[in-house]
């Protein structure tokens, strides 16, 4: 066989070969941990600062903006967020604008808040799912209890001792917006902090990280949280190592058999000599 | 008829488009009292659009149950899934934790949506080998980039080759914000143009299409 024929054999590798190899390097690493060290990234590390200087009962607003098919990148910064919020004893209140992550937004907060001790209605409140997009966040900015006269257990705002003092978005010290497409982190400094003047920061899968640098830059966002890398840069500043610190190790072997992959492919495209590629 | 159909949907985006683009300079408590209540407009409008969408969703899928047509089985799913689930959440009322709606979600949403996106990792990785060649020198600079940019976003990356975290860094501050801020001003612009023809009558797809004929 000529080097040539070799090339022409490897750039035809059956698929699932890839397939199989993507498995055991994304298993491998999570049964046999190297546990590298995670640097924090600048966007990181000031909304974890942010939080830390925010004075006690302060309000933070989290919307949890995804659904399902986000959770193993964002629930863990979901997690990081409520724990550091809930251990500066700030009062939580959280949302989701998007449906289909209700009961899971929910579930999370109520188990974070009562690890750390905290009473529901006093020192947080899940208000439910936001219908409307943009106009939740726009009704809720001029008045929080108009746009969700109940919280999601059924009862009335006004009357929620986390609430007190809270009219709108303008009362709110600090948001952040997980979000994993539309309605989400855009949408909330659009239609929000642009409006109500509140400051903002926010989380997002890896993939739409890129899009948010621009709004870093303006100070339009003051922090990002940019996929599992984010939430595990989270984790390292709390120094509690959970699903995302874990889940680094898959990812960097993932990534390096993608690098692996592409180098295979473009010596083998060279030594074959042929120059088009195929999906 | 075409009054109705045209004349007023017509001067009501003009009138509302208008009225809204201004309302955002005049910060007076009539101007902000009428913003709420067309949000809170909205917000109703957009729950019957929910109705409006599931019940042509079942029209859909009905007629290719009745007709039988390819993979109609594919619909019978639909309709068996769509009333367990919306009979599951109106017995629990809403509620998930201890209810037979709770354990849908949980065990049946939660792992079918994480499953498909999990499945992008292996055609992300078999796409990527059979297409990423460096051709010509933009696709090279593109590959350089992507594989910088891979490399520095994981510790290993960081741990075999010190410093590629810092050009990670730079790639995504410097080269992709450059990039993302023009798309967006781009973006921005369509958007702005798009409204100002919707608003003053010269696009009017959404109309319908029999009512494309003067756009």
């Amino acid at each position: 066989m000529t080097v040539r024929e070799f090339a022409l054999r490897v750039l035809q590798l059956d698929r699932r070969f890839i397939f199989v190899l993507m498995s055991l390097v994304t298993l491998l690493p999570l049964l046999y941990p190297l546990g590298l060290p995670v640097r924090v990234s600048p966007e990181a590390y000031n909304i974890y600062d942010t939080l830390e200087h925010l004075p006690e009962r302060s309000v933070l607003l989290v919307s949890l903006d995804f659904d399902p098919a986000s959770k193993p990148e964002l629930y863990p910064m979901a997690v990081s967020l409520l724990r550091h919020a809930f251990a500066r004893n700030l009062r939580v209140v959280t949302l989701t604008l998007w449906p289909a992550g209700t009961s899971m937004a929910e579930s999370a907060v109520i188990q974070f808040a009562e690890e750390a001790g905290k009473k529901d209605g006093t020192d947080y409140v899940f208000l439910g799912y936001g219908p409307g997009e943009a106009n939740a966040i726009i009704s809720m900015g001029q008045s929080l209890t108009d746009a969700f006269p109940t919280d999601y257990a059924g009862r009335k705002t006004d009357t929620l001792p986390v609430l007190a003092g809270v009219r709108s978005l303008r009362d709110i010290d600090y948001a952040i917006s997980l979000s994993a497409g539309f309605p989400g982190l855009d949408t909330w400094y659009v239609y929000g902090k642009e409006k109500y003047g509140f400051e903002l920061g926010g989380g997002c899968t890896a993939v739409s990280a890129p899009k948010f640098y621009p709004f870093l830059q303006t100070g339009q966002i003051n922090g990002l949280l940019g996929g599992l890398r984010g939430a595990a840069e989270y984790e390292t500043l709390l120094n509690q190592a959970g699903k995302a610190t874990a889940g680094m190790d898959a990812q960097s072997a993932t990534h390096f058999l993608i690098i692996g992959l592409i180098v295979v492919c473009n010596v083998c495209s060279v030594l074959s000599g042929r120059r088009r590629g195929r999906l | 008829m075409l009054f109705w159909q045209r004349t007023v949907p017509l001067l009501i985006t003009f009138v509302f488009g208008l009225a809204l683009a201004l309302q955002y300079y005049v910060p007076h408590p009539a101007s902000e009292s009428f913003l709420q209540e067309v949000s809170l407009w909205n917000q109703i409008i957009a729950g019957f659009a929910i109705v409006l969408g599931v019940g042509s969703l079942l029209s859909n899928h009905y007629l290719k149950i009745k007709r039988q047509e390819a993979g109609w089985g594919y619909s019978a799913v639909l309709f068996v899934s769509l009333f367990t689930v919306f009979g599951a959440g109106l017995w629990a009322e809403g509620k998930a934790a201890g209810t037979f709606f709770g354990w849908l979600y949980e065990y049946v949403l939660v792992a079918l949506q994480g499953t498909m996106f999990s499945l992008l990792a292996f055609f992300v990785a078999s796409a990527a080998y059979r297409a990423f060649r460096a051709r010509t020198l933009e696709a090279t600079v593109l590959l350089s980039a992507a594989v910088l940019v891979m490399a520095g976003r994981v510790p290993l990356g960081e741990y075999v080759l010190p410093g590629v975290g810092y050009i990670s860094d730079w790639i995504m501050n410097v080269p992709n914000t450059a990039a993302q801020r023009g798309i967006l001003i781009g973006v921005s612009l369509g958007g702005i143009a798009t409204s100002i023809k919707i608003i003053f009558g010269i696009e009017r797809a959404y109309l319908g299409g029999s009512h494309n004929d003067g756009a």
